[in-house]
């Protein structure tokens, strides 16, 4: 590995034989020492040998070990030469992130921060068990798949100014319901509105520190204001359209003459009968992972009404995604390109003035929203001009995890870390013991770490640290 | 011997099942898919159901396995209290199974299980015994 400077290290492509481009990895000494002990980067090399890729595949300083490809990879493919790959997206298709402004400040909340939990705990269900309360008929969740989080403003589930200020307006065009088969919409229907496990949680968080007051202006953001973070995805819907074409790709990557160093890698041209479907399926999933965000804003809204009156008040700030592979124009060595860019566990951070950024955030760039560990620090960014130069619009989703879910779980009970929180003032309410546990903020990256690396690196900048007040978990 | 163990993965979760035959291997790594997701120990023997999955080569043949069981327990709500008969025919591999409709009471969930990947996986045979290492998304 090559040292560029502080925050960048290249792996070059002779490191290993059938690697098409380098890996680029933006890091920190200390990530760095990090991430050498597991697989990741290994994974990142095995990434630059897919056919097609555009530029070097790339490794934000949350990397950590994925399936396949790395958590915290993206990759450009040329958009009629290279590939598409189920892995290089995950299980959890358009897993994201959504963040809402409340009219309320930390002390109005943490006085009824208990009753909040529970009213939200009711309301919101995880849904670990795989149901929600949202009944939606098959011919409903065939419209879903098609029109994403505005199906359900149309439904009363929300306001359109909230699917104005979603990643691709929480739709994304092209999709097909008919691509997505009678199997994944059978496990996925009964669990839309939940949040579901494992990572995925929603947290009530206040501002803590505003770094940039323009932007944090411009994203309606203050000190001391009172924020909700979701962190879900597309649930078993989505699960069932990674499994299915994983599980049809092996015999058609043998027809396209690809081999390749991991079978979770699975990948098909782009342009091939097998690539346009799944491309279709997962646009159809990535739709419902927004309906679901949206749902859930909506109980929420159910939840603070109930708690605090009318008077509170729910603004959707920005939604993004972090597990997708979006269809995208860019530049490279000088060139116009057109790529599909594969972001697993990176998340798009488009700089100001870029068409795609609502009208109200273009001054200040998009807002990158970066989850935190259980009980620590969230980030909200703003994309910049870098990260077209350098990462194709994209920069880290969270603060990468470090222990095994096992090792998290060592010699720790849920009870006890549930107290040593709330001594912190953080309350924790969880559908599972297990939940609380392997979600420790032990288990983590230093989320400042590595909001540092991609801001001294010039892809996003620092907006606003968000500190919890409650979480929510499945 | 232990039918399963669970194992170490950075982001997500896995476990090494064992068995003297194939067929015992597929049931064991069958149970420690369902043990990763619910408390299965009060699981009624009550109503039957089949199982069927195929693939080529036996690794794929028991992701694709492993995936059937999740679709039972995540899409059908089923939870197997017994595998009563596990056979292999061509490409593939059928089970009798008996058990009852999930029901969150009485088998707590524990974690979501996303898929059974091929991420690592390994099925070998040594001196008639059968042993697979299997990574499960979380």
């Amino acid at each position: 590995m090559e040292r560029i400077d502080e925050v960048r290290h290249r792996i070059p492509r002779n490191a290993q034989a059938g690697m098409k481009t380098d890996v680029l990895f933006f890091a920190s000494d200390p990530i760095l020492a990090h991430v050498r002990k597991d697989k990741a980067l290994q994974q990142a090399m095995n990434v630059a040998c897919l056919p097609g890729i555009v530029g070097p595949s790339l490794a934000m300083p949350d990397i950590h070990q994925g399936y396949g490809f790395p958590i915290g990879g993206v990759a450009a493919m040329d958009w009629r030469h290279g590939v598409v790959s189920p892995g290089g997206v995950g299980y959890d298709i358009n897993c994201g992130v959504r963040l809402l402004r409340t009219n309320l400040e930390a002390g109005q909340v943490r006085v009824k921060l208990r009753e909040l939990i529970d009213r939200i705990f009711a309301d919101v269900p995880c849904g670990v068990g795989g149901q929600g309360h949202l009944k939606i008929t098959e011919k409903q969740l065939n419209q879903v798949l098609e029109q994403g989080a505005p199906w359900m403003v149309e439904q009363g589930y929300g306001t359109l100014s909230d699917t104005l200020r979603c990643e691709e307006r929480g739709c994304l065009r092209e999709a097909a319901a008919g691509a997505v088969s009678a199997r994944a919409k059978e496990r996925g229907r009964p669990q839309i509105g939940t949040l579901g496990s494992g990572n995925h949680f929603l947290e009530i968080q206040y501002v803590e520190r505003v770094e940039q007051p323009a932007a944090a202006g411009d994203f309606g953001l203050e000190e001391g204001q009172v924020v909700v973070l979701i962190h879900s995805g597309s649930r078993g819907l989505g699960h069932q359209v990674c499994t299915d074409f994983l599980s049809t790709m092996g015999a058609a990557m043998k027809r396209y003459g690809i081999t390749l160093p991991d079978r979770q890698l699975a990948c098909v041209p782009v342009q091939s009968p097998e690539g346009r479907s799944y491309l279709q399926a997962m646009r159809a999933a990535a739709n419902f992972a927004w309906a679901n965000r949206q749902a859930m804003l909506h109980f929420l809204r159910g939840s603070f009404a109930q708690v605090f009156g009318k008077r509170a008040q729910l603004d959707l700030v920005y939604d993004v995604c972090h597990n997708i592979a979006k269809r995208e124009k860019h530049r490279w060595e000088g060139r116009e390109v057109d790529v599909l860019v594969h972001r697993k566990g990176a998340t798009r951070a488009f700089p100001p003035r870029h068409a795609e950024i609502p009208a109200e955030y273009r001054a200040s760039g998009q807002p990158v929203l970066i989850p935190g560990s259980m009980g620590t620090a969230s980030w909200v960014l703003a994309g910049r001009d870098g990260a077209m130069l350098e990462s194709f619009g994209s920069v880290c989703h969270g603060a990468g995890r470090l222990l095994s879910r096992n090792a998290a779980k060592a010699g720790r009970d849920a009870r006890q870390v549930q107290k040593e929180l709330e001594a912190r003032g953080i309350l924790v309410r969880s559908e599972t013991r297990d939940g609380i546990v392997e979600e420790v903020p032990e288990a983590y990256k230093d989320v400042d770490e590595v909001i540092d690396v991609v801001h001294r690196a010039g892809l996003a900048a620092k907006v606003a640290r968000l500190r919890p007040l409650g979480v929510i978990k499945g | 011997m232990e039918p399963f163990e669970v194992l170490d993965h950075t982001a997500d979760m896995g476990f090494r099942a064992r068995g003297t035959t194939l067929e015992e291997l597929f049931e064991n790594a069958a149970l420690a898919l369902i043990h990763t997701a619910l408390d299965a120990s009060r699981a009624a023997a009550y109503a039957p159901r089949q199982l069927t999955a195929g693939g080529e080569a036996r690794e794929e043949l028991l992701v694709n396995w492993l995936n059937e069981v999740l679709y039972l327990l995540d899409a059908e709500r089923f939870v197997p209290a017994r595998f009563e008969a596990i056979w292999f025919d061509g490409d593939s591999v059928f089970a009798q199974i008996i058990g009852e409709r999930r029901d969150d009471q009485r088998h707590p969930p524990r974690i979501v299980v996303k898929a059974a990947t091929y991420h690592q996986l390994r099925v070998e045979e040594h001196n008639g015994q059968w042993e697979a290492e299997v990574c499960l998304d979380i």
